[in-house]
C-alpha cells in the first residue's frame, strides 16, 4: 500500500496541533518570534480568524483526534479568562483528543493568574511551560523580562500545586553571564520541583534590537551547556533532546513528535506545520493573516516538500537532536541504505568522540551535542 | 602610399609618467578617435590594466596626420607594456619601430624604467624624442629634468618638447617632431618577406591574430606564410591594419604595421619576436632578437572545489591562448588535490593571470605562495630544477642549492639611501655600486636573490622611501646559497601548499610568522589543531588552534524546521568555500594571505 502524500486528506496516524498566540505584554529585545503587544480588538480578531482557519482545515482533514496540543507564543497568558473560554471552544469544536493527550500551554510568570490555572485544569491542559529564563534578577532585567526571580518561583509553585507537569525555559550565553550565575539558576530550577527543563543559548537575531550586538560580547555557550549536561542528569533530569532535560516520564511528547517527523498542524499567524511530507508556513502578522482568511483563502504563505537526499538528511538532522538518535532500521527502510551510508560517511569525518554508531542506532554523544550545529551543517 | 610618409614609433615611459594619457591626446589630435567616443586611456583595454594604470597588452594604432608641410603622414603608434615583467615584449615592440617618444614626468624626473626603456630603444638604434610631460604641474622642473635626461641617459635633451597630456599643450609640436625626426622605414618591397610579430592575440573566430611589422617584402592575403622559429606553414586568411579597429586590406608593404590571421590554433605557434616569411620564397634568415621567454616565478593554482579541475584547465588553456608567456603543467598536491603549476614572467604577470581566471572565467581558485626556480646539485653531481618546494629532494641528497639572482637598480632621493641599503642588505643583496646621478638622487645597484625580490621587496622599498623609489632589474643567473625547505604541518601532516624555501638564517622567523598567521586564519574546528613549522624532521615552531566552543545550540522556532534547515545550509555554504585538508577546513583567505604571511615576518 502506498502512503498518501496529499496533506489535505485526513491524517493516517496521530496528529499534533500547535496554536500560535502572537501577543506579548512587551516585546523582549532578543526575541524574533512572531509576536506583538496587542492593540484594541486584536485578540478577538485573532480568535475569530483561528476559527476560520480551523474551519478551512476541517473541510479537508475532518475532525482528527489529537495526541498532543501545544499553545505557545508569544505569551498565551496575555489572553484573559473569557477569551480562553472561546479559544478552548474553538479547539474542542474542531478536534477530539486521545484519552492521554498531552496538552501544553506556555506562560509568563508575571501574567500567569490563578484563573488561568483553574480554567486550564478544568479544560484539558496537562502541562505548563513557564518562560523563566533566569533566576538572577540582574539577568532578568537585562533580558527585558517583566518578572522577578521570586515571581517566577511563585508561578512554578502555583502551577505545581495545581497538579500540572511543569517545564521552564532558561537561557545561557548572555552578555556578562557568569558560570556561577548559571549554576545557581540551574540549581534553583532543580529545587523548584519542575519536571522538565529547556535550555536555550542566546542568539542575536536579525530584526531584533539586539541584532547589532557583537557576538564577542556574548559569553561562551560551551561551558554553561556542558555544565548543564553534567549537572542535570545527576539531579534526575536526563537529556533526551539537545535542548531538553526531563525527569523520567516527563519528556515532551509534542516536541519529540517534531523530531520524529510526526505530523502536526500549525495554526495562527507565522505558525508552521508538517503533513504527509509537506512543510508549510502561515502568513505572518495578525492583519495579513486575518485578511488572507477573509478572502476565503488559506493562511498558508509557503510550503515545500523535500525529496530524496534532502529529505533524508533533514530527517537525520532532526533525529540527531534526540539523545537516542537515528533508528537505523527505520531510517534505511524509509530512505534507503545508501542515504544511511551517506550519513555515516559524513559523520566519520568528525572526531570519533562526537558520535556513536551502534548496530541499531546512530546518535551524537554528549560532546557531539555541544557542537551539533557544526555537525548538522555537514549533514544537510 | 609611399614609404617615406610612414612613421612607426612607440612611447616609452616609467610607470605613471603619463604614457597612456599622452597616447589618447595623439589619437584625439589626429582625429583617429573622437573625444566623445573615447574612454579614458583607450590603449589600456583590459579592465585590470585600467585599474592598475599599467599597460600590459599592446594595441597598435594607425593615425593619419596632415603635417604643417601640407603632406599626409601615416603614424603607427605601437604601445609598450610598462612593467619590468614584460621587458622582452617591450623590446619586440620597439624593434617594430624607427622612433620612440621618451616621456618623462617633468616633476618626478628620470626613474629606473625611464633608463631601462631608453637603453632598449638606443640598443635598437631608434630615434628618441624626449618629452617632458605634466608641465602644467606647479612642481614641474623642466630644466632639472632635461639635465637629468642628459646626465643619466646620455642623450641630448635640450630640444625636449614640453607637453601636458592633460591640457593638450604641446601635442601638435610632438606630432610635428615625430614627422620630422623619426626616420621613415626602409625596406625592399621585392625582397623575400620578413615580418616581425610584436604581439599576438586570440580571436574566437579567426584564431590567432598576429600583430606584425613588415620589414622587407610584401605580405599579401592568400599567400602561404611560414613562422621561422617553428618552420610551420600556414595559409594566410586575412591581412589588415588598425584604424584603430581592424580593417581588412589586400596587402601590407615594408614599413607597414598591421595584423594577419592564418588559422593559427594556439598562440604558442605565433610567438612574439618570431619572423614571418613566405613559404614559397623564404627569407634567408629571421630578424634578430627572437627568444623564447622563460617563466621565472612559479606558483600552484588549485580549484577550490576539487571537481572544478577541468574548468580550471580549460580556463588556463584559454588564457594561454592569449598569453604565450604563461606556462602550466598539472601537479598533484597532497593537501589541495589536483591543480596546476604555473609559470610567469613576474609577480604582476602572475596576479594578472589570477585576476583574469576569476574575473573572465569565473574560476574559484587557491594560489600557493610564489617561488622561483631552484637548481639543485645532487650528491651524485647531477643537476635538477625545482619549480616548487615539493620538488626538493631529501636534505641528505643535496650537495648544493642554487637560486636565481637579479641585478637590481634602484633610483632614490638621497635622504633614503640609508633605509634602502638596509632593506637590500636584509634581502640578502650584495652591494655592487652607488652613484649620485644628481646631487639629490642616487642610483643603487645590488645583486639580489630573485626569491627575496618577489617576496615583498617592491612594497617595502616604496614604504621605506615614501614612494619616491623606482626600480628595474635584469636576470643574471644562478648562485649557490644556504637554503632550506620549511614544511608546515597541520595535525602533524605536512601541507605542501604552505611549505616554502628560505635562507637558513630566516627559517625560524618566517616559520614563526607563517604559523602565527595560520593560527589566526584557520577557524577553530571541532578538535585542537597543532600547527607546526619544521625543517626536515626538526620542528622549529609549534602553536595550537583550540577547538571550537561557540555556537552550541539555538532555539528551534516552534517547529519551524525549514528555517532551521536553511540556517544550517547557509552555514554549510560558508564552509564549502573552505578547502578541506585532511580533517581541517582552511578558508581560501588563508591561502591567499599566505603571501602576506611570508611578508609579515619582520613587522
Amino acid at each position: 500500500m502506498t502512503q498518501s502524500t496529499d496533506p489535505f486528506e485526513p491524517p493516517a496516524g496521530g496528529l499534533s496541533l500547535y496554536i500560535h498566540v502572537p501577543f506579548c505584554e512587551r516585546k523582549c529585545p532578543y526575541c524574533a518570534f512572531e509576536s506583538k503587544v496587542p492593540s484594541e480588538g486584536e485578540i478577538d480578531l485573532w480568535l475569530e480568524t483561528l476559527g476560520k482557519e480551523l474551519k478551512w482545515w476541517e473541510k479537508r482533514i475532518g475532525k482528527p483526534s489529537l495526541e498532543t496540543c501545544y499553545i505557545g507564543g508569544g505569551t498565551p497568558t496575555v489572553i484573559t479568562g473569557p477569551q480562553w473560554l472561546s479559544l478552548a471552544d474553538i479547539i474542542d469544536s474542531h478536534f477530539t483528543f486521545e484519552p492521554d493527550a498531552e496538552v501544553t500551554v506556555e506562560a509568563n510568570p508575571n501574567s500567569l493568574k490563578a484563573d488561568h490555572l483553574l480554567f486550564w485544569r478544568d479544560w484539558r491542559v496537562s502541562r505548563v511551560s513557564i518562560g523563566v529564563q533566569s533566576f538572577d534578577d540582574a539577568e532578568l532585567l537585562q533580558l527585558g523580562r517583566l518578572h522577578s526571580a521570586a515571581q517566577a518561583y511563585e508561578a512554578i509553585s502555583a502551577s505545581l500545586a495545581s497538579g500540572f507537569s511543569v517545564n521552564s525555559d532558561f537561557m545561557f550565553g548572555l552578555p556578562g553571564q557568569t558560570f556561577r550565575n548559571w549554576a545557581r539558576t540551574l540549581s534553583q530550577a532543580v529545587s523548584s520541583g519542575i519536571s522538565h527543563i529547556s535550555l536555550y543559548q542566546l542568539s542575536l537575531e536579525p530584526g531584533t534590537p539586539w541584532e547589532s550586538m557583537s557576538e564577542d560580547d556574548l559569553s561562551d555557550g560551551y561551558l554553561p551547556y556542558r555544565w548543564a549536561q553534567w549537572y542535570l542528569p545527576r539531579k534526575g533530569y536526563n537529556q533526551y533532546e539537545i535542548a531538553n532535560f526531563a525527569k523520567k516520564g516527563h519528556e515532551s511528547r509534542h516536541n519529540i513528535n517534531y523530531w520524529e517527523e510526526g505530523e502536526y498542524l500549525g495554526i495562527g499567524p507565522g505558525a508552521s506545520g508538517y503533513l504527509k511530507g509537506w512543510r508549510y508556513k502561515n502568513t505572518s502578522g495578525i492583519t495579513e493573516y486575518s485578511r488572507s482568511l477573509d478572502r476565503g483563502g488559506s493562511a498558508i504563505s509557503s510550503g515545500e516538500r523535500l525529496i530524496g537526499e534532502k529529505r533524508a538528511s533533514e530527517a537525520a538532522v532532526l533525529a540527531l537532536r534526540m539523545s537516542k538518535g537515528i533508528d537505523r532500521e527505520e531510517f534505511s527502510s524509509k530512505y534507503g541504505i545508501s542515504e544511511e551510508n551517506k550519513i555515516i560517511e559524513k559523520l566519520s569525518r568528525f572526531p570519533v568522540d562526537l558520535y556513536e554508531i551502534s548496530e541499531k542506532r546512530i546518535s551524537l554523544s554528549s560532546k557531539g551535542m555541544r557542537v551539533a550545529n557544526m555537525i548538522w551543517s555537514e549533514l544537510v | 602610399m609611399i614609404l617615406d610618409k610612414f612613421r612607426n614609433f612607440s612611447i616609452i615611459a616609467h610607470v605613471n609618467h603619463g604614457k597612456s594619457t599622452l597616447a589618447d591626446r595623439l589619437l584625439e589630435e589626429t582625429g583617429t578617435i573622437e573625444g566623445r567616443n573615447m574612454k579614458a586611456q583607450l590603449l589600456d583595454m583590459l579592465e585590470l590594466e585600467r585599474e592598475r594604470g599599467i599597460t600590459i597588452k599592446l594595441v597598435p594604432v594607425r593615425m593619419n596626420y596632415k603635417a604643417k608641410d601640407g603632406q599626409e603622414y601615416v603614424l603607427n603608434l605601437i604601445d609598450t607594456p610598462g612593467h619590468v615583467d614584460f621587458t622582452y615584449e617591450v623590446s619586440r615592440s620597439l624593434a617594430a619601430c624607427e622612433g620612440a617618444v621618451l616621456v618623462v614626468d617633468a616633476a618626478q624626473g628620470v626613474e629606473a624604467q625611464t633608463v631601462a626603456n631608453s637603453y632598449l630603444a638606443i640598443d635598437l638604434n631608434l630615434e628618441i624624442i624626449p618629452v617632458l610631460n605634466k608641465i602644467d604641474l606647479p612642481s614641474a622642473q623642466p630644466d632639472r629634468v632635461i639635465k637629468e635626461i642628459e646626465d643619466i641617459i646620455g642623450i641630448n635633451a635640450n630640444d625636449a618638447i614640453s607637453v601636458s597630456a592633460k591640457t593638450g599643450e604641446g601635442i601638435v609640436d610632438l606630432l610635428e617632431r615625430i614627422v620630422r625626426d623619426v626616420p621613415p622605414p626602409n625596406g625592399d618591397p621585392d625582397a623575400p618577406l620578413q615580418a616581425l610579430i610584436f604581439d599576438s592575440v586570440y580571436d574566437n573566430y579567426k584564431g590567432v591574430i598576429c600583430y606584425v611589422r613588415v620589414v622587407n617584402g610584401t605580405l599579401q592575403a592568400g599567400k602561404n606564410i611560414r613562422f621561422m622559429s617553428t618552420g610551420r606553414d600556414y595559409e594566410l586568411d586575412e591581412v589588415g591594419m588598425f584604424r584603430p579597429d581592424m580593417v581588412k586590406v589586400s596587402e601590407l608593404g615594408p614599413g607597414e604595421v598591421g595584423y594577419l590571421a592564418a588559422s593559427v590554433k594556439t598562440i604558442a605557434e605565433a610567438r612574439v619576436g618570431d619572423t614571418i616569411t613566405e613559404s614559397r620564397r623564404p627569407a634567408a634568415s629571421p630578424l634578430p632578437g627572437y627568444r623564447k621567454v622563460k617563466p621565472v616565478v612559479f606558483c600552484g593554482f588549485y580549484p577550490v572545489e576539487r571537481e572544478d579541475i577541468n574548468q580550471l584547465r580549460e580556463a588556463l588553456e584559454k588564457l594561454q591562448i592569449n598569453d604565450s608567456a604563461l606556462s602550466f603543467e598539472p601537479e598533484n598536491s597532497a593537501a589541495l588535490g589536483f591543480g596546476f603549476r604555473c609559470g610567469f614572467l613576474g609577480l604582476l604577470h602572475m596576479e594578472i593571470a589570477k585576476e583574469r581566471l576569476s574575473r573572465e572565467f569565473g574560476v574559484d581558485l587557491v594560489a600557493t605562495a610564489p617561488n622561483v626556480v631552484y637548481q639543485i646539485v645532487l650528491t651524485n653531481q647531477s643537476i635538477i630544477e625545482a619549480h616548487k618546494p615539493s620538488d626538493f629532494p631529501e636534505q641528505v641528497k643535496i650537495e648544493e642549492i642554487r637560486e636565481p639572482y637579479i641585478k637590481l637598480t634602484v633610483f632614490i632621493p638621497e635622504q633614503f639611501v640609508g633605509a634602502a641599503m638596509q632593506l637590500c642588505q636584509e634581502k640578502r643583496g650584495t652591494y655592487v655600486g652607488m652613484d649620485y646621478i644628481t646631487p639629490e638622487r642616487v642610483r643603487l645597484t645590488y645583486d639580489m636573490p630573485l626569491a627575496e625580490f618577489i617576496l615583498d621587496f617592491h612594497d617595502r622599498l616604496k614604504s621605506c622611501t615614501k614612494g619616491y623609489a623606482s626600480l628595474d632589474y635584469d636576470h643574471i643567473g644562478f648562485k649557490a646559497a644556504d637554503l632550506v625547505k620549511v614544511d608546515l604541518l597541520l595535525q602533524d601532516e605536512p601541507v605542501d601548499a604552505f611549505s616554502f624555501i628560505c635562507h637558513t638564517d630566516q627559517a625560524y622567523h618566517r616559520g614563526h610568522a607563517v604559523v602565527g598567521r595560520l593560527k589566526e586564519l584557520i577557524p577553530r574546528q571541532l578538535f585542537e589543531i597543532p600547527v607546526q613549522a619544521a625543517v626536515g624532521k626538526k620542528v622549529i615552531v609549534r602553536m595550537n588552534i583550540k577547538a571550537v566552543r561557540k555556537d552550541v545550540l539555538a532555539k528551534c522556532y516552534g517547529g519551524d524546521i525549514t528555517r532551521k534547515r536553511k540556517l544550517l545550509e547557509k552555514q554549510k555554504e560558508g564552509k564549502k568555500r573552505m578547502k578541506q585538508v585532511g580533517r581541517v577546513s582552511i578558508p581560501q583567505e588563508a591561502f591567499l594571505a599566505f603571501m602576506d604571511v611570508t611578508k609579515a615576518e619582520d613587522k
